[in-house]
């Protein structure tokens, strides 16, 4: 019962307690039947670029995306990340109507999102995609440094292993409006930590740092 | 795809005339059969080179061999329902199909007729970028700019209005349900969308000298 009570006191005070891993990350990062089958085959590019012959229609010629957000780029997403992504969508943890009929199982198999994932990976990453108003960068800054640096990278490249997306390259409109879903609790499938990081954003603090990422220099734009 | 079950019978006599009396001749060939029945079955509805003049049948050449013999075989198992095409269809050797196929795909297609410019102008938007409210993607991202199609996704360019039309309704209404795919685009594109999208479609490929 003491110990109960130190605990509680504890918490209350806001002391240091021993860490426990958050149960919401291991759940984001599960490893689904699905995603697990797909990262046991291999991913063949030439392959992939006939898959992403349906993908295209929405997400364009090259996966650049449309600078009006309502496509992302996908070129020079990491692979795994993508994977998690379609697994997700079509598993129902993701949240995406407009895209699931054109990924589900009538349409993609397991073979076909490792093919389709490792020929978007590989994409180049052009510097055409489209920026905000760049008014307010300098709180950008200090924001992106805070709350998003340390998973997404100082220049935003993610971390392929760790399944965080690459942000660089994106389309503001698409990053704006992606950082609206996830702080508003539409998308579904958000790391936790991530929503835990943009909860108190304001409409205003997202866009400038979206503008900021949509800014970020490309390694490999001229690939 | 006018032909009456009249005239498939005397099609049938026609080319087991036609086969009888090829028995006779040096060397019989698939190619020259299937041009018989092209010529008897199939011209009377889709025109002699596959170039139909009534918009309420498709024009069938250009489209790649393997589409026509693909939709061939979806007639003749009743999997793409029309009371017209399943007989004919039924009828046809597996190598008569894939000699048809293979007729047609090589005939020439010719240029559609664009009868309202305003509206084509309407539907090149939604042939090019789609309608991202609704989800629909653009047409050109299976069926290639300009609607030249491939092995997977069939030609569309030059088609008629009203054949593309009422196609994209069948599938926005699940009546033809070859094409899941298909089934989601027609539902995410307006009846009006529709129209202008195929009246576009058949002023495809753009630019090209008649």
């Amino acid at each position: 019962m003491k110990i109960w009570i130190a605990i509680l006191v504890l918490i209350a005070t806001g002391a240091a307690v021993p860490a426990e891993p958050d149960p919401r990350i291991a759940v984001w990062s599960k490893l689904l039947p699905e995603r697990a089958e797909v990262l046991k085959l291999k991913g063949d590019a030439a392959r992939g670029e006939s898959v992403f012959a349906i993908c295209q229609g929405c997400h364009r010629v090259g996966a650049l995306g449309r600078p009006d957000g309502s496509y992302p780029r996908l070129a020079g997403q990491h692979a795994s990340v993508l994977i998690k992504q379609m697994t997700d969508v079509r598993a129902g943890l993701r949240s995406n109507p407009k895209m699931l009929p054109f990924a589900d199982e009538h349409e993609l198999t397991p073979q076909d999102i490792a093919d389709v994932a490792v020929y978007l990976q590989a994409l180049p990453v052009p510097p055409s995609q489209s920026h905000g108003p760049g008014d307010d960068l300098d709180r950008a800054a200090v924001l992106y440094e805070h709350d998003c640096a340390t998973c997404h990278g100082a220049q935003g490249m993610g971390d392929a292993a760790k399944l965080y997306p690459r942000l660089s390259g994106q389309h503001f409109r698409y990053l704006l409006r992606a950082g609206r879903m996830i702080r508003d609790g539409q998308r579904h499938n958000a790391h936790p930590e991530m929503v835990d990081a943009i909860a108190h954003y304001t409409d205003e603090e997202l866009s400038a740092v979206a503008d900021l990422i949509s800014r970020m220099g490309l390694a490999d734009a001229k690939k | 795809m006018g032909a009456s079950p009249s005239s498939v019978g005397s099609f049938l006599v026609a080319s087991f005339a036609a086969v009888a009396g090829s028995l006779g001749a040096a060397s019989p060939s698939y190619a020259a059969s299937a041009l018989e029945i092209a010529q008897t079955l199939c011209a009377a509805c889709h025109g002699p080179d596959g170039n139909s003049t009534d918009p309420a049948n498709p024009k069938i050449a250009g489209l790649d061999a393997a589409y026509i013999s693909r939709q061939l075989q979806l007639f003749a198992s009743g999997t793409r329902r029309s009371d017209i095409m399943a007989p004919i269809a039924s009828s046809l050797a597996t190598s008569d199909v894939r000699e048809l196929a293979e007729h047609f795909a090589k005939s020439k297609p010719a240029r559609g007729k664009v009868a309202d410019p305003q509206l084509a102008s309407a539907g090149r938007v939604i042939f090019r970028d789609g309608d991202t409210d609704s989800g629909a993607p653009s047409c050109e991202g299976c069926h290639l700019p300009n609607g030249v199609g491939n092995s997977r996704f069939p030609r569309l360019a030059g088609q008629h209005q009203a054949y593309v039309e009422r196609q994209m309704l069948d599938f926005k209404n699940g009546v033809r349900t070859t094409n899941r795919l298909m089934n989601t685009v027609g539902q995410r594109l307006s009846v009006s969308e529709i129209k202008a999208v195929a009246e576009y479609i058949a002023g495809l490929p753009e630019g090209e000298p008649d």
